[in-house]
């Protein structure tokens, strides 16, 4: 059901390009993480016309960084695709936080919103909502930060992907992926849960490394998940009962 | 392993498989839009989506750092692991994710051209 877009107003086209400009602020950051990327993937052994399509398609980095070394490996397709979908379920929460918002918008709109989310550009429009939650403009605001994004990271991926031809890959820089994977991992340490769910992971993936098709992969993803949702549950529910 | 796959060519399961993982992202930032008004996140469900994500990029990231064909390797001369050891103090000290990756391959490749 087609609805009235708020984004035919003078004040949508500021809104826009508020997000835009709010999201090039971020850009060294994006474009370090869309560069790295661009050649991890090639050095992970995907052709320059692979890494592209997979950027252009897939639009999401962690999954793109933690699947483009099993696709050189030849692991099936369901283990991939199983894979990315753990790394992309964080963005499960993205879209049920972001709906109410763009419930104005076509339909066709908001699937490409929503398509378009990413961590950063949701961090940053969560901090500009903070000042002003029912800001009529919302919808289009977060068009700009999308819109920018989808910039930054095309560029910086495809520079990546064009510039890891010219390193061998005996040089190992595959390892910057690996880097920025650590650095979206480590804030979540914080949370006794983050850190019993890494240390089982990290004990059922290293015992099962062995393990034909990666699945010892797909083991210590659900191990690690389960042991971190166990210990916050734990832990709620001692809470309650001291009270 | 290529024993049991039908007889097309490797090309065609990297597509196969980006088409995957694209279909992974669509699934899941589309999920409540595609879902639509009536339903909600249960709390349970939303807690266990807030903290799974340390242990699934654990999952991802540890393993292939300990392990050196396979074997544990804890040692001075795994040098991706004291790269990535030099790099999270750096993270942990700046929060610079283009710091963290610079620092960590220079330590990285330092140690590569140094030593080894």
């Amino acid at each position: 059901m087609d609805s009235p877009s708020t984004f035919q107003s003078a004040e949508s086209g500021t809104a826009f390009r508020e997000g835009w400009r709010d999201f090039l602020g971020v850009t060294p950051g994006v474009a370090a993480w869309g560069l790295v990327t661009g050649v991890a993937m090639v050095q992970s052994g995907l052709t320059v016309l692979q890494a592209a399509g997979f950027s252009i398609l897939a639009f999401a980095g962690s999954a793109q960084l933690a699947t483009a070394p099993l696709m050189a490996t030849g692991v099936p397709v369901w283990v991939i695709f199983l894979t990315a979908l753990a790394v992309n379920l964080r963005f499960v929460i993205y879209s049920a936080l972001v709906r109410d918002d763009l419930r104005a918008e076509p339909w066709r709109r908001r699937l490409l919103l929503g398509y378009l989310t990413s961590d950063m550009g949701f961090a940053l429009y969560v901090r500009r909502l903070r000042r002003d939650p029912e800001w009529p403009q919302r919808a289009a605001y977060f068009a700009g930060l999308a819109y920018a994004n989808v910039a930054v990271w095309h560029g910086s991926t495809l520079l990546g992907v064009l510039a890891a031809s010219w390193f061998p890959r005996e040089w190992g820089l595959e390892l910057a992926g690996t880097l920025a994977l650590l650095a979206l991992w480590i804030p979540l340490c914080a949370k006794r849960s983050g850190q019993v769910g890494s240390a089982v992971a990290v004990i059922v993936g290293v015992a099962a490394y062995h393990w034909p098709l990666r699945l010892g992969l797909l083991a210590a993803i659900l191990a690690g998940s389960l042991a971190a949702v166990a210990t916050e549950r734990l832990q709620a529910r001692s809470a309650q009962v001291s009270r | 392993m290529s024993a049991d796959l039908p007889t097309v060519a490797p090309e065609v399961w990297t597509w196969l498989a980006i088409g995957a993982v694209a279909l992974t992202t669509f699934l899941t930032r589309c999920s409540f839009i595609l879902l639509g008004d009536r339903v909600r996140l249960p709390p349970i469900v939303d807690q266990a989506l807030r903290c799974a994500p340390a242990g699934i990029l654990a999952a991802i990231v540890i393993p292939d750092l300990l392990l050196t064909h396979g074997k544990l390797h804890l040692a001075v001369d795994n040098f991706r692991l004291m790269a990535a050891l030099v790099a999270s103090g750096y993270f942990v000290l700046t929060r610079s994710m283009l710091g963290t990756i610079l620092v960590g391959m220079a330590a990285f490749l330092l140690l590569r051209w140094g030593i080894g």
